[in-house]
């Protein structure tokens, strides 16, 4: 009996034995999806710095084609249908209404709740982190808000003023537009919505049913669309334009304004020298204002087995000296407080120019319809009202159809 | 173990047949199945079966019809163009020159470049304010100004056009020039003999030589071309507003950037159907010259 028991125990200790020893404890992986807009750069510190801290977890970071949104979303979409999504991927506000309509999200409310981190995030981060349910799903991780590069050394040739207004900004455009050059750069292909918002949003439409085609909406849609047309102070490429374009003419000299955010500042400055600089988005005829909130989440996925695990990665990601290091590889701003107390990646005129934008900033409503109008509806209507195809009031028409029936 | 002779060849025919069914057929039959469906990609719980309901959509959508067009002119027109350069440089290459084999290695290399890369190059090389056609054109005097080539309604087609035969004129070059170098040199022999021209020679013996290489190269390239999407998409997405818009890139938008599967599956069966004339045609060219 006495040797059986020996001979059990013995059993028992040596099937344990993998167990009692912590360093042969396999450490559990933590898919993680993301993407940076420059290709280059590459998460590998911040994964390795993690790991070291936390030896029993292991991440393996995947980097997915953006495509302008719409490849790295379907890909999303499809592997969760598949049953095969990452434990945790980097998300934006435009696909939180879909991501919730599949059940797709975990709820990170008790983590948040619970964690170190929360005070070193702004209370209106937290505020547009909400979802529509008022469930939390998404933990801030980068932000940008949309301002306007201006060549200040042209207007100040010209002794005009850095715009503030729509009429400041359609005297300084005139002003900057004479031979092969242009006042305003507009980005007419796809992304360009956000161009768009700033005027007509700003100018007095509103995201709400008869919000696009109230008199107020379809005067500053005209306008908008007359910077074009009319008062020519955009090049005539801009119907096909996008991100590149509108960068590079900024860059050559070839345009003198255009609205982009942060991300691009060295970049300018690496180009142009003291003779750029950014303000927030001119406001409209009655004072008011619209400017694209870019925003840049952490999501756990519902259907993930290794939920904890995926947080404290995702959490560790928005934890101050993290965060900044992971916004110097995006080149976009970070998040928490105690960071932006020592940014310094992009000149200072530009993160002036960022917090300025933030009384104004917003985001396009958080429903099912926002995707497809940003990546197909707007570009193509747009570009047919800018090409005289259609007019500005029926643009309008189409894009009250669009989201309200 | 003896394999009998009937079995033998579906033997070695099964591996091919297997990544056939899993890689082509299970693709198709799944296809279909979601064109009978409403199949909204952020919606896996819901998608109805709808019957024929898409394909009537589809029907009715002036969309559809619109992109139809593009699709035919972006076909027709491509075809044709790749076609005649390609044979003007297979004869250019079939004579003997200088460097003769480094014009035909050169030739191959934008065939050999992928797709996504064309369409940035040839997007740049037309740009509006830094493009070089439009530096080269002002500075020579063949433009009075830089012309958006891509952002009018009436240049965008002809501009991705460009980008296309340029892209497909190689390989109509190099197996032109193959089926060149198998015309039988005694016939060139036999119509000079008989008095015939240059021209008389190329109408009487190099094209009823190439003929078969012809039509199959023409089919084949007519059916790559009808599927192909990526060039336009990287060049205009389609636009300015939908000039550009074929049939492939609005089922692609309506299934990749729309998530609308359902729909995005009717529109690429409708396409099918309509290629199934030319690989029929192909199909049979390819039976009737099989060895027997």
């Amino acid at each position: 009996m006495q040797r059986r028991t020996l001979l059990a125990s013995t059993t028992a200790a040596l099937a344990a034995a993998p167990l009692a020893r912590p360093h042969a404890q396999k450490p559990t992986t933590v898919r993680w999806w993301y993407h940076f807009d420059d290709p280059k750069a590459s998460p590998d510190a911040l994964v390795q710095a993690f790991e070291k801290a936390n030896p029993d977890l292991k991440i393996q970071a995947e980097s997915i084609p953006w495509g302008g949104g719409a490849d790295y979303d379907t890909r999303l979409y499809t592997s969760i249908i598949a049953q095969n999504a990452p434990d945790a991927a980097m998300v934006k506000f435009n696909n939180l209404p879909r991501l919730m309509e599949m059940d797709a999200l975990a709820d990170l409310g008790k983590h948040i709740d619970g964690w170190a981190g929360k005070a070193d995030i702004s209370a209106d981060l937290w505020r547009l982190h909400t979802a529509p349910d008022g469930k939390r799903y998404y933990i801030p991780l980068q932000y940008v808000v949309l301002y306007l590069y201006v060549r200040q050394d042209w207007l100040a040739q010209k002794g005009v003023k850095l715009p503030g207004t729509f009429d400041e900004f359609l005297t300084a455009g005139k002003a900057m537009t004479e031979g092969d050059r242009w006042g305003f750069g507009l980005r007419g292909g796809a992304g360009g919505h956000d161009h768009w918002c700033s005027f007509v949003l700003g100018g007095g439409a509103k995201m709400e049913k008869g919000g696009l085609v109230s008199p107020a909406a379809l005067a500053a849609n005209r306008w908008f669309i007359e910077l074009y047309t009319k008062q020519k102070i955009i090049p005539p490429s801009a119907p096909n334009d996008g991100f590149q374009q509108i960068i590079a003419n900024l860059k050559a000299g070839r345009t003198g304004m255009t609205i982009h955010h942060i991300g691009s500042a060295n970049d300018m400055v690496a180009a142009l020298g003291d003779g750029i600089t950014a303000v927030p988005v001119p406001r409209g005829p009655q004072g008011q204002g619209w400017t694209s909130f870019g925003d840049g989440s952490n999501a756990v996925l519902a259907q993930s087995k290794v939920q904890e695990a995926a947080w404290r990665w995702v959490a560790w990601l928005s934890t101050a000296e993290a965060n900044v290091a992971f916004n110097k590889l995006s080149g976009q701003v970070t998040v928490t407080t105690s960071g932006a107390k020592t940014w310094d990646v992009q000149p200072k005129r530009f993160m002036d120019a960022t917090v300025g934008s933030l009384p104004i900033a917003a985001v396009l409503p958080q429903t099912a319809q926002t995707a497809d109008f940003t990546r197909t509806v707007w570009p193509q209507t747009t570009q047919k009202a800018l090409l005289g195809q259609i007019s500005p009031d029926d643009m309008m028409g189409v894009f009250e159809k669009h989201y309200f029936g | 173990m003896k394999v009998s002779s009937r079995a033998l060849p579906w033997l070695l025919l099964a591996p091919a047949l297997a990544a056939t069914v899993l890689l082509v057929l299970a693709p198709v039959a799944q296809t279909l199945w979601l064109s009978l469906h409403d199949v909204i990609l952020f919606r896996p719980k819901s998608q109805p079966f709808v019957g024929f309901g898409n394909y009537v959509a589809v029907l009715n959508d002036p969309m559809f019809w619109e992109s139809l067009g593009h699709s035919v002119v972006w076909v027709v027109v491509s075809v044709a163009l790749q076609f005649g350069l390609g044979l003007a440089t297979a004869l250019l290459l079939n004579r003997r020159f200088a460097w003769r084999g480094v014009a035909r290695a050169l030739v191959i290399v934008p065939w050999a470049l992928p797709s996504v890369i064309i369409g940035l190059v040839w997007t740049w090389m037309l740009d509006f304010n830094l493009g070089l056609l439009n530096q080269i054109g002002v500075r020579m005097g063949l433009l009075d100004a830089p012309v958006a080539w891509l952002a009018r309604p009436d240049t965008a087609m002809a501009a991705v056009i460009l980008a296309v035969v340029w892209q497909g004129f190689p390989f109509f070059a190099v197996t032109l020039l193959a089926g060149l170098q198998a015309i039988p040199r005694e016939h060139y022999e036999a119509a000079s003999i008989d008095g015939a021209s240059t021209f008389a020679s190329f109408v009487h013996v190099t094209l009823p030589g190439l003929a078969p290489v012809i039509a199959t190269a023409l089919l084949l390239r007519m059916i790559w071309v009808s599927n192909s999407l990526d060039l336009i998409l990287v060049m205009t997405g389609g636009g300015p507003g939908t000039t550009t818009h074929t049939l492939p890139l609005y089922a692609f938008l309506k299934a990749w950037s729309g998530a609308n599967y359902g729909y995005g599956s009717a529109l690429a069966v409708v396409l099918t159907l309509l290629l199934l004339v030319v690989v029929i045609a192909y199909a049979r060219r390819g039976m009737r010259d099989a060895p027997a």
